[in-house]
């Protein structure tokens, strides 16, 4: 019998009633000698069908032979007597069990969304060593990389197995069926070597495939190919059209693929740059770059060569980059980057819910130990030990969690629904999200520690019987005094908690109000935005895009209801941007990379009215500054403000892109608009007539301003374009509203949850202290009455319980102001126009709390007032 | 007087005469899986014999250690007085209520 199999088996061995464990294993060791699965297997049936009996005789008895303590025997009669015990008290129990089926359910609901993005790898192989590298900017910021400097990292770089740049693609898919406008990456060869990805049909890009000219190949997710192809698998060689080009395919991605990098991203062709294109330069920051590190190569010494590598760029070309070095970020950190702090911070809240719920239970339990005061009171007669009984009741609080906990998977399973309806569309793995074997697990041990959590107290205040006492007839007094003492902490830290969970969320409501009163630089009022993308053909020229783009400008116009309508590169909130280096004529910079950067929108006459951007100074854009007409060019506020702080800008001149660019005339100052997000430093920004572009944008938004509701007006709209052109896709159709509503959603889902957990924690925090009231009142039924035959006044027997209660409250309300001072710290990079301690919402949420605690001790304290000293003296 | 005996009760008490000084768990399921043709778990055997003991039919004494065991005692159970009768009088019962049922079954 070899040594690594005895402990595994001396384990399964307490399965077997102790008495007979020694026969018993040594006859299966006998029968199934070196065959550990049937051994193990054999232990467990043996173990099953001696334990799970009726005739009580089998493993009650000792035998004479033998004299050992049995765990697991003691363990399953004091789950069967812990059972016997709650369906006694089937109303304690059901509010127990209810009580921790909101804890554990909330907990594990925010665990499975939370856990895929925080806590579990990447679903790709070596995750850990998969980076994200980043140019720096001039503030330190992480910058995207021009394709000559990754030409130069993949070239001079030790420290990956392999490198990718990234650039982002939305090509129309035409050809059977409706043309479709799709998500993917144009991406360099070692792209799926650095995820660790193969294609499960046909194969990776080829060296030769990333040459520009022999790059029309296509790489397919799982999910297009069976929409759009059938899942066929002869669709590998076969030619599919993208933008009126034909691309072929050569490979499927498994079913299992998920793209972080770009949410929804369906398809992948090569990059297929050169160094000779004018959009490779190192100027030219538009592609993301990923590595996977060597083996033995940590992120931080990856960090240090790219920071020497950068140096030596910034000496061959000092005028190409604003700032040295580079930055290594694992991709976790950076995918979870954005939505960490909110998840933490709902986690966080969630505990405290949780923490809320086991005290509830605890005071519960001390509350129910009264009754139960004569039995234990027997059993110590009968010469329990403590330690028995302190096992018996933490066996009771761990079935009672267990079952709340098998409640809390049903409500989790509903919960989780909402949750991803409610996430903001940052979070990553959304698909991930759900309950599976791993938060099954998480909540099964929860529910044991949580049956342990509120176990403990109530356990060790109970088991403590002074025999003469209870079982004197009447009187009751053992221990009261310490488990008052104790069931009034458990309420205060109750009061406590729910004070930091209602600071919270009053918090983060009040920044949600505010971000959403930020004025965002244009009327959302009143506006429908909607894509077009021009593809195909028959828009290979750009006169002819320019030319759908004026006419489809003009039958929106026409329609009754749009007061102003105009196209632009780029949607305010959007989610895109498109930021110019600017240079301005006579400003000569050491660095040319220091130029300012504005975000950049070509725009159509007739889109500053439609989003009523005021002008401010000089003159708007009017259908005269056409292709042939002097090239103008607006600026917003922020920028005259920063480049000409003493001067007017008016007739100023500046170039757009670089020093090789044509000279634009400033005519015009507008007001700021929000691009990115509303609580974002406001940028500069310059308008430009599409029309004077060096080329045409193939794809523009609508905005239409309207009379009365602007959804009404979608489909008139849609059938104005199509009247123009029906073949080409409209997308993204949102009213301005939505648009900004849905920048706010990060925001929102924090708050969302922080209400509900608030709420949540308010009802229990208010069930506690009116337990303990009531119980409390129930006890000192005699002490009242006497009180009253003496003489005391109903309102005085009133304030005396109301004094109770307020103290309660008081105290837990000091202590939850402590507590809030340092939760609100974890939620500061959620708040935006409010400080993590202000003063008016702490006010508030002190004012409601004291108000349901009022309430919650209102019927006790009326109760008290009630009892009649006769009754109260007779009772004994 | 112990109460009637299980079918089952029957055949152990049988197995361990048969077995004589040899009778323990893992014979006792040989046994019954060679003669009467039964393959059980050694979990039912042992639910029988506890039961057995605890009722008096059985008396049990612990054996020596061998290897094979892991170094562990064999339990051996031997039948009682007590059993024997029992077993006896169940047989008799079941001799009894079969008596003149040939003809119906053919043989024997």
């Amino acid at each position: 019998m070899g040594g690594p199999m005895m402990s595994p088996i001396r384990w399964l061995g307490w399965l077997i009633p102790p008495a007979e464990r020694e026969f018993i294993l040594g006859d299966l060791l006998e029968t199934y000698g070196s065959r550990p699965v049937a051994l193990g297997w054999g232990i467990v049936r043996v173990g099953m069908a001696l334990r799970l009996r009726r005739d009580p005789r089998l493993t009650t008895h000792v035998s004479p032979l033998t004299k050992r303590s049995d765990l697991v025997g003691t363990l399953l009669s004091d789950v069967r007597f812990a059972l016997r015990q709650l369906a006694r008290s089937p109303g304690f129990s059901l509010l127990a069990i209810l009580t921790l089926a909101l804890g554990i359910g909330a907990t594990t609901a925010i665990y499975s969304v939370v856990s895929p993005v925080l806590f579990r790898p990447l679903p790709y192989p070596g995750a850990e060593r998969i980076m994200t590298f980043w140019e720096r900017g001039k503030d330190g910021s992480e910058s995207n990389t021009g394709f000559a400097t990754f030409l130069d990292v993949e070239r001079m770089s030790a420290s990956f197995e392999s490198v990718a740049a990234i650039s982002s693609w939305q090509p129309t898919l035409q050809g059977s069926g409706d043309p479709e406008r799709l998500s993917g990456q144009r991406v360099t060869r070692g792209f799926f070597s650095v995820l660790g990805v193969r294609p499960a049909l046909g194969r990776d890009f080829s060296a030769e495939e990333n040459i520009r000219g022999k790059h029309f190949v296509v790489i397919l997710s799982h999910g297009l190919w069976q929409r759009r192809f059938g899942a066929d698998p002869s669709v590998l060689g076969r030619s599919v059209t993208f933008n009126g080009i034909g691309y072929t395919v050569v490979g499927v991605l498994p079913n299992s693929f998920e793209s972080l990098l770009t949410p929804g991203a369906v398809l992948w062709a090569p990059l297929a740059y050169d160094t000779s294109l004018p959009w490779a330069c190192r100027t030219c920051r538009h592609l993301r770059a990923i590595g996977r590190l060597k083996e033995s190569v940590t992120p931080a010494s990856a960090g240090r060569e790219l920071d020497v590598i950068s140096g030596r760029l910034v000496a061959e070309h000092p005028t190409d980059y604003p700032a040295t070095g580079m930055r290594v970020v694992p991709l976790q950190d950076r995918l979870t980057r954005e939505v960490g702090p909110a998840l933490l911070a709902v986690l966080g809240a969630v505990a405290l819910v949780l923490l809320i719920a086991c005290a509830n239970v605890s005071a519960l339990l001390l509350g129910r130990a009264i009754q139960r005061e004569g039995e234990f009171a027997i059993r110590g007669a009968l010469g329990a030990a403590k330690s028995r009984v302190v096992r018996q009741l933490l066996t009771e609080s761990v079935v009672l969690a267990i079952l709340g906990g098998a409640g809390g998977i049903a409500l989790a399973y509903w919960g989780v629904q909402g949750l991803a309806a409610l996430a903001p569309p940052s979070l990553p793995r959304l698909s991930a999200i759900g309950i599976d074997g791993g938060v099954l697990l998480f909540t099964a041990a929860l529910s044991v520690a949580t049956g342990f959590a509120f176990g403990l107290v109530p356990a060790f205040a109970t088991a403590r019987p002074d025999l003469f006492a209870a079982l004197r007839p009447g009187g009751r007094a053992t221990g009261l005094r310490s488990r008052r003492f104790a069931r009034a902490t458990l309420v205060t830290g109750e009061i406590a908690l729910a004070l930091m969970l209602l600071f919270g969320a009053g918090l983060l409501m009040r920044s949600l109000h505010r971000l959403l009163s930020v004025n965002p630089g244009f009327d959302p009022a009143g506006l429908l935005t909607m894509e077009v993308q021009t593809t195909g053909p028959r828009y290979q020229e750009d006169p002819a895009i320019r030319g759908f783009f004026d006419r489809a400008r003009d039958a929106v116009t026409q329609i009754p209801g749009v007061e102003h309508a105009g196209w632009t590169s780029q949607l305010p909130l959007g989610g895109n941007f498109d930021r110019y280096g600017v240079q301005i004529e006579g400003v000569v910079l050491a660095n040319p990379a220091n130029a300012p950067s504005a975000d950049r929108y070509a725009v159509t006459p007739g889109y500053l009215e439609a989003m009523r951007i005021p002008v401010q100074r000089g003159r708007a854009i009017t259908e005269a500054d056409g292709t042939a007409a002097p090239k103008i060019v607006l600026i917003n506020q922020t920028f005259a403000a920063v480049a000409w702080p003493n001067s007017n800008p008016i007739g100023a001149r500046l170039q757009v892109g670089g020093p090789d660019r044509p000279w634009w005339t400033v005519v015009g100052i507008v007001g700021d608009v929000r691009h990115t997000s509303l609580d974002e430093k406001q940028a500069p920004q310059i308008y430009l007539p599409e029309a004077q572009w060096f080329s045409a944008d193939d794809a523009m938004v609508l905005t239409a301003r309207t009379h009365g509701d602007p959804a009404q007006l979608a489909s008139a709209i849609r059938a104005a374009i199509r009247s123009v052109d029906a073949t080409l896709p409209i997308l993204r159709v949102a009213t301005m509203e939505e648009v900004v509503s849905a920048t706010a959603q990060q925001h929102r889902f924090a708050f969302v949850l922080f209400q509900v957990f608030a709420v949540v924690a308010l009802l229990l925090a208010a069930a506690g202290i009116y337990g303990v009231l009531a119980g409390s009142v129930t006890e000192r039924t005699r002490e009242l009455g006497i009180r009253a035959a003496l003489g005391a006044s109903r309102n005085g027997l009133l304030a005396l319980v109301l004094r109770q209660g307020l103290a309660l409250t008081a105290t837990g309300l000091a202590l939850g102001a402590l507590g809030s001072l340092l939760l609100s710290r974890f939620l500061q990079r959620l708040l935006f126009g409010v400080g993590s301690t202000d003063p008016l919402t702490f006010g508030w949420v002190v004012a409601v709390l004291m108000a349901v605690a009022l309430i919650a001790c209102w019927a006790p304290a009326w109760r008290a007032t009630r009892v009649s000293p006769l009754e109260a003296i007779r009772g004994e | 007087m112990p109460s009637n005996l299980g079918e089952f009760e029957q055949l152990v008490l049988l197995a361990l005469l048969r077995l004589g000084k040899d009778g323990y768990g893992v014979t006792v399921r040989s046994e019954l899986l060679d003669h009467a043709g039964r393959d059980v778990s050694l979990g039912t055997v042992y639910k029988t014999l506890l039961r057995l003991e605890a009722k008096g039919l059985v008396l049990a004494h612990v054996g020596e250690p061998t290897p094979a065991r892991g170094g562990r005692r064999k339990k051996h159970y031997v039948v009682a007085a007590r059993g024997r009768t029992a077993l006896e009088r169940s047989l008799a019962a079941l001799r009894g209520m079969s008596r003149g049922l040939n003809p119906i079954w053919g043989a024997p």
